[in-house]
């Protein structure tokens, strides 16, 4: 079993440049809107219509991709930037910057965490989101400087509003094509004068900001602290020599250090599935590619239950823990779930009737029914799709545990 | 052994896979009773709603010290003009998108707390609303004020509602957590299966607190639907103020045996553009409110009913040049009703004695305001929800 385990570490920790699966996905060409035709027009509406069809490609291509993935860590790990970074389209509107946001957040899901705030820092979608393109040198806007600090990099607290203040100084200059997503740099609307951030003063702009933020060992603390949270505990806090896998900013380090430590065999540690992992998860073991659905439906649902890809409800991102476990939300898991269950592939449940609820753990990687569980799902074994609905709205399945 | 077991079955679980497994045995069947119909709230039973406001309203283009010179000069990009206020005193005026509010406090209504917010206010979004919704300045606490109410209170998924699917952290308790009702209706599982969900909404021995919270939700639903079910209109577009009153109203008509309700907006965190977006923001939710009260005043609760607007903070007294105002501090409660003394309550913060980083000071601390809720119209000591607590602000 020892070495079970490993070998299971390897395959999840395993990832490459190519992914097989993910690559079987037709590309998404997402065409250039431009801006919107005049208000009243008659023109309006076909715009509209086009801009809400590339909006929900985008999010069905993303589930899509979630599903199909070969190596499952890297859309995880996207997903968990995505939340991160929070920036939503219900802003933005434009998919196309949304997009290429997206893959900025998986070429570094893995990598290095600065170059990756480098990056985002001169992100179309995000410095539209947090008004940078209104960021002027005779008046700052705060908004991407205070976030960028407080959400994204060192946490409440780790700075003052001073330094808020002198970093939306920093950050001037840049402009935002919100058609594309593309920023670029007009040094002469960029504050060039010496300010004072974090106890550095000298002239800073956008990429040394980020670098000056990212050498703090609050940022480590930080970034320790945010995937603990969404990977492990929402309740505890890491130990305090997780934060020395993250002393170089590489994140894989990270993420293998938590993965090995004790914390992932400690049943104290528990998370309710938000309801993208949840639903991706029913899709992976009912072989459902989410795009066979109803696309609508699903999104509708997803929305519902308050968690649908590109549009997290505000820049802290994703709501957490007992929030998702509403009777709301139970009620359009019941709808998801029936509908996948309808054309999903049950054959893990073809086992003889005295073994099928035990196979249903395992197919759905449920560590143990409880009694009340158990005797539900003993019930119905009869009937597979009945079971494997019945098993997917267990309590048991909302919960990681 | 069994922690490789648990360890493996993680990862998968992580990833959305499959892995290995163990037991079952056998549990009884409990039939659900519905609350609602067998239990109307008494009459005259005092009830709260609250209006949670997200994103940090701008609380000086909400009640508008519209006569004050230097409001006129600090954000003279976005202060509202004379035609853009309707006044109630000379100094004071509402924003004119806000015309049943004012005509409600013309009808002594409203009570206006000024200045709330509390000791060394967080500019954060998300550290201030935990703040308020915990009531707990100094993160101490974890859960939610209404929660910790609940948790006192005998078990009921009625006790208090929210509108949407995400229970706002104020509803979360230790022990109880308030019910949800979505305004695009209550749709119980149908076919084969729905027969026997209810009976996994029974919390098991071996369940993780997780676990049994999700156990909690099933039969949550099955209480609310079989006894709201009817009662919720369908609504095809959503989340709008208007639609989610609407919701309350008609249960509270209904007689369901809720005491606290909270509907919500997001989307007051104006940086740039401030004067469209909030004028919009606060049209949505007066219309709402204006429509509630309306309804409300149809049936036999009038008196009873009592709502709370309220924000994380409210913003930068100087505007910034993308025409918007950055995080600020201190801003008005409102409280509307009836039963209501209407009217100022707390003092105006000065728009020139400012905090070092120009933002307005505090006059009232929002636990008092909290206070006065808890002791007039939930007949709860406020120190047993807010521990070490004991200011009171009475509007009833």
């Amino acid at each position: 079993l020892e070495r079970g385990l490993a070998a299971t570490q390897a395959t999840v920790l395993e990832h490459g440049l190519r992914d097989p699966g993910a690559e079987s996905q037709a590309a998404l060409v997402l065409p250039i809107l431009g801006d919107f035709p005049p208000p009243n027009t008659a023109a309006s509406i076909p715009f509209w219509n086009k801009m809400v069809a590339e909006q929900d490609a985008l999010t069905s291509w993303w589930l899509d991709r979630m599903y199909l993935s070969d190596y499952p860590l890297t859309e995880r790990m996207t997903w968990f930037w995505h939340g991160h970074w929070a920036t939503a389209l219900s802003k933005v509107l434009y998919a196309v910057p949304m997009q290429r946001q997206n893959n900025t957040l998986r070429t570094h899901a893995l990598g290095n965490f600065e170059d990756m705030a480098k990056a985002m820092v001169v992100d179309g979608a995000l410095n539209y989101w947090l008004d940078n393109e209104e960021n002027y040198l005779t008046s700052p806007n705060e908004n991407l400087a205070r976030e960028l600090m407080e959400l994204m990099t060192l946490g409440v607290n780790k700075f003052t509003q001073d330094d808020v203040t002198s970093a939306a100084r920093a950050l001037t200059g840049y402009t935002t094509n919100i058609f594309t997503g593309a920023v670029g740099f007009n040094p002469t609307q960029h504050y060039s004068k010496p300010v004072s951030i974090l106890g550095a003063t000298r002239e800073f702009n956008a990429e040394s900001l980020v670098s000056l933020i990212v050498s703090k060992n609050e940022n480590a603390k930080f970034i320790t602290d945010r995937l603990w949270f969404r990977f492990v505990s929402g309740t505890t806090k890491p130990p305090n020599t997780l934060v020395s896998s993250f002393s170089s900013r590489e994140i894989e380090p990270l993420v293998r250090a938590l993965v090995a430590s004790s914390a992932w065999t400690d049943s104290a540690n528990s998370l309710a599935k938000a309801p993208v992992e949840w639903f991706i998860g029913a899709c992976r073991a009912l072989r459902v590619r989410p795009s066979h659905l109803n696309v609508s439906n699903t999104q509708w649902a997803l929305s519902q239950m308050g968690q649908i890809p590109f549009n997290p409800p505000n820049v802290g991102g994703w709501p957490f823990g007992q929030a998702w476990l509403s009777g709301v939300s139970f009620q359009y898991r019941f709808e998801l779930a029936q509908s996948a269950v309808a054309v999903g592939d049950l054959s893990p449940l073809s086992v003889p009737k005295s073994r099928m609820v035990q196979a249903c753990a395992d197919w759905l990687g449920v560590a143990e029914w409880s009694r009340r569980t158990g005797s539900v799902l003993s019930s119905v074994t009869d009937s597979p799709s009945e079971l494997a609905l019945a098993a997917l709205l267990s309590p048991e399945y909302a919960v990681s545990a | 052994m069994i922690q490789c077991e648990f360890d493996r079955r993680r990862f998968l679980q992580w990833m959305g896979a499959s892995a290995f497994a163990t037991l079952a045995t056998q549990l009884s069947f409990d039939e659900l009773a519905s609350a609602a119909s067998s239990s109307p709230l008494p009459t005259n039973t005092p009830i709260l709603v609250l209006v949670t406001l997200y994103g940090g309203n701008d609380g000086l283009n909400t009640v508008v010290p519209f006569a004050d010179p230097t409001y006129q000069s600090v954000r003279s990009n976005i202060a509202l003009t004379s035609s853009q206020v309707l006044p109630f005193s000379d100094s004071l005026a509402f924003n004119a998108s806000m015309p049943s509010i004012s005509a409600l406090y013309a009808q002594n209504k409203v009570a206006i707390v000024q200045g709330v917010s509390y000791p060394n206010p967080s500019l954060s979004h998300f550290s201030s609303m935990a703040i308020w919704q915990s009531a707990s300045p100094t993160g101490d606490l974890t859960t939610g004020w209404i929660g910790r109410w609940l948790d006192r209170q005998p078990h009921s998924p009625f006790n208090a509602i929210g509108i949407g699917s995400t229970v706002p952290p104020s509803m979360i308790g230790e022990k109880s957590v308030a019910s949800m009702v979505d305004v695009g209706g209550i749709q119980l599982p149908w076919g084969p299966v729905a027969a026997l969900l209810p009976r996994m909404g029974r919390p098991s021995a071996s369940d993780v607190p997780l676990e049994a919270a999700a156990a909690t939700s099933i039969t949550d639903l099955y209480a609310t639907g079989k006894a709201l079910g009817s009662l919720v209109p369908k609504s095809p577009t959503g989340s709008t103020m208007a639609e989610q009153l609407a919701v309350v109203s008609t249960l509270i008509n209904a007689n369901v045996p809720t005491r606290v309700w909270e509907v919500n907006l997001s989307s007051f965190d104006t940086h740039a553009g401030e004067q469209l977006d909030q004028n919009a923001l606060l049209a949505e939710v007066d219309g709402a409110i204006g429509a509630f009260m309306t309804s409300i005043g149809s049936g036999s609760r009038s008196n009873d009913v009592t709502l709370m607007v309220y924000s994380e903070f409210g913003r930068r007294v100087m505007s910034n040049a993308s025409d918007g105002t950055d995080h600020g501090t201190s801003a008005p409660v409102l409280l509307v009703g009836d039963s209501v003394q209407g009217g100022l309550y707390g003092d105006q913060p000065s728009l020139s004695n400012l905090d070092v980083n120009g933002n307005l000071l505090v006059t009232t601390d929002f636990r008092s305001v909290y206070g006065g809720l808890l002791h007039d119209l939930l007949a709860t000591p406020v120190g047993d929800v807010i521990p070490s607590w004991n200011s009171v602000l009475s509007v009833h």
